[in-house]
């Protein structure tokens, strides 16, 4: 498939998945949504791949939905309605199956929807520069699948507070590594390297095990 | 209503709860279980309050049931057991399903029973001398709900300790900073409630609809495993559309003015 809105490649057994609408702040629009799936579906099947890292162009991670663009666009606006409706969301790793592991390097901006992809990752750095926020409130949505899946994986209260604050506030990358959203902060500049760095040491293990570890923590969040 | 132990205010979009038995340290006794009750009530039916702070008068926030009180008083401790065994218990807001925000200012000691409200609320901030401990197991009782409620939210092993350690061991607020169990320490103690009420201020910004929707998803997903709570989650999330808040927030921001939110 050719991207549009996204850089995929393999690294030697590096697969990257970069968000590449640096002009929007990386927001998902018509054409990233379906091109999200294609990109997870293309790194999984390539048995070069050991490890994949996510990360965006510019200077935000990820940003959202793009709403005003969704609107524009009667056919795709319908289809993101009905996988939100029914829970069917294809754009991370987690809601399109990926079972290799997926490293999260966050640079810039993480805000709204962008969180699904830290929430979904399996390991999580960030840029010292990263911010985190949930604008959702703030434009009379609601917060959901990505908050409940950041709140399985953090301590809640900074979830509901991000939540409810919305737009008015911002959580910074050292705050974040705290709280265990991010396992390291570096410089922006060393961003790239260092989630390369990791992966390869991913790329070491047997990818089997590597699988069957990632399925079975995984499946230890659906118990209530 | 009138309270006795209780205090009920209104600050601008702001509603305050306040523990108001500080001659014990706001240990809850009948009367004030109940009022409670009426008090979180209240206030969640207020249309003009938008998000509720909760906090204590005097040197502590709260700490526990007032055992003396309630066991000397001929009917309290019977009707406290028996509730508890039913878990038919209204004194937080959880329990009464407020669905507007709630921050909780925790001013001094917040010890045993105390942590039902560390536990059932969205914010909670400190002041820098606050002081958190579970002495429950240290007098012979068993500590159960609060701690569950937090073990839901945080570190498990802190949780442990303070449980295990009772009377003998506090944890400081940088602690609980750290832990993730409070997002922010007040410094100088002193500044606790202006600091509540800017909060407060801040998050009646936002749409009133969508922060009931995103509660309901969020404390929602406790309950369940992952895959599940988010199906949940979007039932909540899908019971906005349509709502007129949804066309306000984006319209707002276009016009660079502040959205004019529906009233709960």
């Amino acid at each position: 498939m050719t991207y549009e809105t996204l850089e995929v490649q393999a690294e030697g057994p590096v697969g990257w998945l970069v968000f590449n609408r640096p002009e929007a702040g990386n927001a998902v629009d018509a054409r990233m949504f379906v091109e999200l799936e294609a990109a997870w579906a293309e790194l999984e099947a390539d048995t070069g791949v050991r490890a994949i890292v996510n990360t965006g162009n510019g200077r935000s991670f990820q940003t959202g939905l793009d709403v005003g663009q969704l609107a524009n666009d009667p056919e795709a606006l319908r289809a993101s309605s009905r996988q939100t409706r029914d829970f069917a969301l294809r754009m991370t790793s987690w809601h399109c199956g990926v079972t290799k592991p997926v490293i999260a390097a966050v640079n810039g901006t993480c805000a709204g929807g962008g969180l699904h992809f830290v929430a979904d990752a399996d390991i999580v750095i960030a840029a010292d520069d990263a911010t985190f926020l949930d604008p959702h409130v703030s434009v009379g949505q609601v917060s959901a699948f990505e908050t409940i899946g950041l709140l399985k994986k953090v301590p809640m209260e900074s979830v509901t507070r991000m939540a409810l604050m919305g737009a008015h506030e911002r959580l910074g990358a050292e705050r974040a590594r705290q709280l265990g959203l991010v396992s390291e902060v570096v410089a922006a500049g060393e961003l790239r390297d260092r989630a390369r760095t990791l992966a390869l040491r991913l790329a070491e293990h047997d990818p089997e095990r590597l699988r069957a570890v990632k399925q079975t923590l995984w499946t230890a969040l659906e118990a209530p | 209503m009138s309270y006795e132990h209780l205090i009920v205010e209104r600050h601008g979009p702001v509603g305050w709860l306040i523990n108001d038995r500080p001659e014990v340290r706001n240990a809850m006794n009948s009367a004030m279980r109940d009022e409670f009750a009426e008090a979180w009530t209240e206030l969640d039916n207020d249309p003009a309050v938008r998000v509720i702070v909760h906090t204590g008068n005097g040197r502590d926030f709260q700490t526990g049931v007032d055992v003396g009180e309630v066991a000397s008083d001929g009917v309290g401790m019977e009707r406290y057991r028996q509730s508890m065994e039913d878990f038919d218990v209204h004194f937080t807001s959880w329990h009464q399903g407020v669905w507007k925000p709630v921050i909780t200012a925790v001013n001094g000691i917040c010890c045993g029973g105390g942590f039902h409200w560390v536990a059932d609320s969205d914010i909670v901030i400190a002041a820098s001398d606050a002081q958190f401990f579970d002495p429950h197991t240290s007098v012979g009782q068993v500590v159960a709900i609060e701690a569950i409620g937090l073990m839901k939210k945080m570190p498990v092993e802190a949780v442990m300790r303070m449980a295990f350690l009772g009377r003998h061991e506090r944890v400081g607020a940088e602690r609980a900073y750290e832990l993730g169990m409070i997002s922010e320490i007040v410094d100088p103690p002193e500044r606790l409630r202006e600091r509540g009420q800017e909060l407060g201020e801040i998050v009646a910004r936002n749409s009133p609809a969508a922060m009931a929707a995103t509660k309901k998803a969020l404390w929602g997903a406790l309950e369940t495993g992952l895959t599940d709570a988010c199906k949940q989650g979007a039932r909540h999330l899908v019971s906005m559309w349509g709502h007129p808040d949804q066309a306000e927030g984006p319209l707002a921001f276009a016009e660079r003015r502040d959205p004019d939110w529906q009233s709960l």
